[in-house]
């Protein structure tokens, strides 16, 4: 095994010895160097000032690598995200590495890669960080837990409690991309070229909002999709949520193998988009700034608004004019009308 | 006697200021007045009395206007004495001439309402007494009356000939009614059921129909929804692209209707229990229309006929042939549409129903229908205005909403309806008239349990066709169909006619009952309420329900084919036979499962059943890429069996066959592949077969547990997925060996589809000749139920074999045997009795014997290994 150790992560990585401290250098701290990241202390000292914004997520995905990504950019996005969502300005990262016993050395040097330039990208340093090896089985490849810390940056008080009668709702580009690519990388169905991930970071996205007061509320809508993000908010709010069928971006080729599995796209998890509720006289305005930040933005739309009909929840107008509800997920979804 | 009244003491109306809490006629409800007003008894009879006898009548006697009926035949013959209410019955003295007393007893049981079921019981001549007049006595003071809200009740043959009388208060008038017809369940608001609180509330009664509702000897006495031209709701006709404001009213609105319907326009009516979309059912341009502008490619319309002739159905002979069943059903009091086979010379329009030859006729059930229909002279696709499985619309403003891109004009009327009631469907199955669906004129349906519930309960049913059931004591009400639970508005309309149903029976369950399906939006808002709630498994909710209705039957073999439920073991049920009764069903056979690709989107792609099976048996098929390009993708992700849950489902199979023959890649409604399969076997006879050499291939049973499928999958629910010693050992009807014959292109598809009904009726025979061997399996009827059994041809074929063979067999006559049954068997099955269920615990442990050595036990009857 320990013959192994140039391609292959070992157990020896994660005992506190020489090839901890090797694997910390040359693929960490190698790659991660910044002014705040000091692999010679346990704690990080960082300047910081105004209202902190913290938060952390643990990222697990199969495969590791998908067509527009791999779990190292998600690692960064996905907490970035969640902070530029919450009105933050993102400024720093903690990342720890829960890694698999045989996990390929330079796949995960391409993932730390990917990490660090996703961290530069957003313009966070990664300032503290862990890694420990558990023995093969015990772990899918590689866990990343990643914490983020930001200040308070958008003027509107952000929250479901600001969510008012008459609102609109916007998406700042396609749903499912993420999830249906992930899912045909993992069931190696073969690539299919005109499908990626949407993973990115939507900062700025966020940061085009900042001084906007009809600004309500901010989410990404990760796992369980769109649906899921507005469900939660006809949950917490009580409120009527109409979305439009078409006027919700969808790529086709999502659509299509959506249609061909089975699967809902408006529950597929969406890794660099973002899902506003805006006052319904700035919504035009949002869509304006969102359109003008190219790739991230120019699909963006408003989809829907939020009613107080006596209907609380969240239905899908369809295209003939029917109506959906689109229900909380339970679990995977179990076949109910076939 | 508990009360005696003398002479002096007829005092039994209220006064007219104080009307009655209950209507003594067309409603029933608690009939508890008991004051006075001795001005409104009959007068005193001339001649003195010769005779007297007590009566005792049974049958549907309460809250259908018997009583006042029994009281103004007693007047005319000028009969004294008294009737009264007791428990389930009605007592009756009368006393007077001999010939007046022999007319009454012809009379009560002849000249009936036409909503009673009078059975004369036990006659008692009485010395007699010398009663001064004829009373209504109070009902048995020391019984607490049973509410009953009464269905919607079909315009009676008095209010019928008044509609058409030039001379008559209310000739031509849509909403004429009385104690004898009229709606019901779909304007009560609240209880005691008197006008105010009912929808017409908002019209007080003109000096007339005061009057008359005030007159013990009108038939209109009390009828709450008494209404006429002068003091009640109108109609009102619009085009959809006019002005709100450019209203027709009441005469000009119904001659304006009729005209649009003529010139082949589209009118959305408003009716008794929502609103109807009408147009001319022989205008095939009209017709076709429709369809476009409802989005509603396939599913058939029903069609709505004018009543002509000596039994009302003149109209419909035309076009529909009528057998004796059917043309008794169509004449029902309930008026229900009834499936019936057009003529082939019918001149209806073919996009009626595309591709089959059986369509959904009624007769007009209220005024406002027979004045369309006999008008129009002719027939009108009458379909309910509504979006694809939603809750029919009941308002005005909702329907200019929905409607107004479908209908090119509106015939409203401001008499509100409080809660929606599509009209009830049946269908002749067996020999009898059973419904598909429950609604306007028999809902709320009424059921006696067995046995008495210490507690309310409330049962939510499915997720489809759902209707509700409130039980308590031994009383069962099940609500009318209320429409599948995807949209809001079929939340909605769940949530109210939930909540009314408990409010107007003044009945609150403590406990729900709902399918163990976890994503059911009936399930989730059953767990939501704060209540002990039981879960019962869908299939074993379709067996219980058809045991309820045959009481007698302690063992059976419920074969429970649909197209989808939630099973024990996981896997998604459908074709299952269940053994036992009532609290202790155990699952001793069901089709052998399969992987379905895409899960629910196997619902309208009939398709991905047939490539399910093909794939599964090792077959090379595939999809016509015309209609489904990316297959390859499928198929993927059916090797790998991703979102491809195991079914064994007989409806899946059926859609299976359907694909295969016909080449049907995708539908539009649930239903559509067997119904066109099966109409496409109806156009052969068994003859033909025979003729062509088809071989008799019933689906081999094949014993559990079964070996790995082929591709390194598992199969999923058998027993070799389940190590449980508890588990009944299963037999498995093999569907592979129908393959060969429905994929044989060679073989013209109408034989192939009779030849696949034929297999399946000798499938189920084959079963049933096994575990009739199997000493261990005893039963005393089969039982058919499950969607899947609404096909005719599969279930008259079944019966045929089953009587032939000494069998019995029975299908459900009250209860929807698809999912609109559903909830009434959650009470049934929830409630059965304790020593039932430690009964079904003595059955899992006494499991099958194994099959014998070579496969072939006495009686031929081939027990198959299964082959990759």
């Amino acid at each position: 095994m320990s013959g192994n150790t140039d391609r292959w992560i070992t157990l020896a990585h994660g005992n506190g010895g020489r090839f901890m401290r090797e694997l910390i250098d040359e693929l960490f701290a190698r790659h991660l160097a910044n002014p705040y990241l000091d692999v010679q202390t346990d704690a990080a000292c960082v300047p910081f000032a105004g209202d902190l914004i913290v938060t952390t997520d643990g990222f697990t995905v199969q495969p590791l690598e998908f067509p527009g990504g791999n779990i190292g950019h998600l690692a960064v996005n996905g907490t970035v995200n969640d902070l530029a969502v919450a009105g933050a300005h993102p400024r720093y990262l903690t990342v720890s590495a829960v890694i698999e016993e045989g996990l390929e050395r330079d796949l995960l040097e391409r993932i730390i890669k990917s990490l660090a330039q996703a961290a530069h990208e957003a313009d966070v340093y990664v300032v503290a960080g862990d890694t420990k090896v558990v023995p093969r089985g015990h772990g899918g490849g590689l866990y990343l837990t990643t914490t983020g810390f930001g200040s308070r940056a958008c003027q509107a008080p952000l929250g479901m409690r600001q969510i008012q009668p008459g609102d609109h709702v916007l998406i700042s580009g396609s749903i499912g991309d993420h999830g249906t690519t992930v899912l045909l990388a993992r069931e190696a169905f073969g690539l299919r070229g005109d499908l990626r991930s949407d993973c990115a970071c939507v900062l700025p996205l966020t940061r085009a909002l900042w001084d906007l007061p009809g600004v309500r509320f901010m989410r990404d809508p990760t796992r369980g999709g769109l649906a899921t993000v507005a469900y939660e908010i006809g949950r917490a709010t009580g409120f009527h949520i109409a979305l439009q069928e078409t006027a919700i971006p969808l790529k086709p080729p999502v659509q299509a193998v959506c249609a061909m599995l089975g699967y809902d796209p408006y529950y597929l998890a969406c890794e660099g988009r973002v899902v506003a509720v805006v006052a319904a006289d700035q919504a035009d305005e949002v869509l304006r700034r969102w359109q003008a930040l190219g790739d991230l933005g120019h699909q963006a739309a408003i989809i829907g608004d939020i009613g107080s009909s006596a209907f609380e929840g969240v239905v899908l107008v369809t295209e003939l004019g029917g109506e959906r509800v689109l229900d909380e997920l339970e679990d995977d979804p179990l076949p109910r009308i076939c | 006697m508990a009360n005696t009244d003398s002479p002096s003491q007829t005092h039994l109306f209220p006064p007219p200021a104080s009307p009655p809490r209950g209507e003594v006629g067309g409603g029933t409800f608690r009939t508890t007045y008991g004051s006075v007003n001795p001005e409104m008894t009959s007068s005193m009879p001339s001649a003195l009395p010769t005779g007297a006898l007590t009566l005792r009548i049974h049958g549907q006697v309460q809250g259908v206007g018997f009583r006042p009926f029994v009281y103004r035949l007693a007047t005319r013959l000028k009969l004294t004495g008294w009737v009264q209410n007791l428990s389930g019955e009605v007592a009756v003295w009368i006393e007077g001439h001999e010939d007046s007393i022999a007319a009454f007893q012809t009379a009560v049981i002849h000249e009936a309402p036409p909503l009673a079921k009078p059975t004369l019981g036990a006659v008692q001549r009485v010395e007699p007494h010398p009663w001064t007049a004829f009373v209504i006595r109070s009902s048995h003071a020391a019984e607490q009356p049973d509410i009953h809200i009464p269905p919607d009740y079909f315009t009676c043959d008095d209010c019928l000939a008044e509609l058409r009388d030039p001379t008559a208060r209310r000739f031509r008038y849509p909403f004429i009614n009385c104690t004898q017809c009229g709606p019901r369940y779909t304007l009560i608001r609240a209880l005691p059921y008197d006008r105010p609180n009912t929808t017409l509330a908002a019209f007080p009664l003109c000096a007339d129909c005061r009057c008359e509702y005030e007159n013990p000897a009108d038939r209109r006495f009390h009828a709450q929804p008494l209404a006429c031209p002068v003091c009640g709701p109108q109609v009102t006709f619009r085009w959809a692209h006019e002005e709100p404001s450019a209203r027709l009213l009441s005469e000009v609105a119904l001659q304006a209707t009729v005209a649009a319907l003529r010139a082949g326009h589209i009118v959305a009516a408003k009716g008794v229990g929502g609103y109807h979309l009408l147009c001319d059912a022989r205008h095939s341009e009209a017709v076709q229309r429709l369809r476009v502008r409802k989005h509603r490619p396939d599913k058939p319309f029903a069609v709505m006929f004018p009543q002509q002739g000596e039994d009302g159905l003149a109209g419909l002979r035309e076009f529909i042939e009528l057998d004796d069943i059917t043309a008794q059903q169509l004449r029902d009091p309930m008026r229900p549409i009834v499936l019936a086979t057009k003529r082939t010379t019918s001149t209806l329009a073919p996009a009626i129903a595309p591709g089959l030859q059986e369509i959904g006729v009624f007769l007009p059930y209220s005024p406002l229908h027979h004045l369309l229909l006999s008008d129009f002279n002719g027939p009108l696709v009458a379909t309910s205005g509504n979006l694809s499985g939603e809750p029919v619309i009941t308002d005005e403003s909702l329907a200019e909403l929905r409607l107004s891109n479908v209908a090119d004009a509106f015939l409203h009327h401001n008499r509100p309806i409080e809660r929606p009631a599509d009209d009830a469907v049946y269908r002749v199955l067996v020999g009898k008239a059973r419904p598909l669906r429950i609604g306007r004129g028999n809902a709320p349906l009424e059921w006696s349990l067995p046995h008495a519930l210490a507690h309310p309960i409330l049962a939510v049913g499915g997720s489809m066709k759902v209707t509700v059931a409130l039980a308590w004591e031994k009383r069962l009400v099940m609500s009318p169909h209320i429409g599948d639970l995807d949209s809001p508005r079929g939340r909605t309309v769940f949530q109210q006619v939930t909540a009314d149903l408990q409010r107007l029976y003044g009945v609150t369950a403590n406990t729900l009952i709902c399918d163990a399906h976890p994503d059911y939006a009936s399930t989730r808002w059953a767990k939501r309420q704060g209540l002990p709630v039981k879960t019962v498994y869908h299939h074993l909710a379709h067996a219980s329900a058809l045991a309820a209705e045959y009481p007698t039957v302690t063992r059976w073999l419920m074969f429970t084919w649909d197209g989808v439920g939630w099973g024990m073991d996981g896997t998604i049920w459908g074709g299952e036979t269940l053994w036992g009764r009532p609290g202790a069903w155990v699952r001793v056979a069901s089709l052998r499962p399969f992987y379905l690709p895409g899960g629910d989107a196997a619902g309208r792609q009939p398709w991905r059943a047939a490539a399910a099976l093909c794939w599964e048996a090792g077959l090379d098929w595939h999809p016509d890429p015309a209609w489904v390009s990316d297959w390859p993708l499928a198929q993927q992700a059916w090797l790998k069996k991703l979102n491809c849950p195991s079914s064994s489902a007989v409806g899946r199979l059926c859609d299976a066959a359907a694909t295969l023959i016909t080449g049907l890649h995708h539908t539009s409604f649930e239903g559509q592949a067997p119904m066109q399969l099966e109409a496409l076997a109806h156009t052969v006879n068994d003859a033909a077969l025979a003729e062509a050499g088809l071989p008799d291939l019933p689906m081999p049973l094949v014993y559990s547990p079964l070996p790995p499928p082929p591709r390194g999958g598992r199969w999923e629910g058998g027993l070799s997925e389940s190590t449980d010693a508890k588990a009944p050992p299963l037999c498995r009807m093999d569907w592979s060996v129908l393959l060969p014959i429905l994929r044989n292109h060679r073989i013209p598809p109408a034989h192939r589809a009779r030849w696949f009904h034929q297999m399946l009726i000798h499938s189920v025979v084959h079963q049933i000749m096994y575990f009739q061997m199997n000493q261990r399996i005893e039963f005393e009827a089969v039982g058919l139920t499950g969607g899947v059994f609404q096909n005719r041809l599969l279930s008259d074929g079944i019966a045929a074999r089953l009587s032939a063979l000494g069998v019995p067999v029975y299908l459900p006559t009250r209860f929807p045997c698809n999912d609109g049954g559903l909830s009434v068997g959650q009470v049934i099955e929830a409630t059965a009795p304790m020593e039932a269920a430690a009964d079904a615990t003595a059955m899992e442990k006494s499991p099958l014997p194994p099959p014998p050595a070579g496969g072939r036990p006495e009686g031929g009857i081939d027990i198959v290994e299964y082959r990759s």
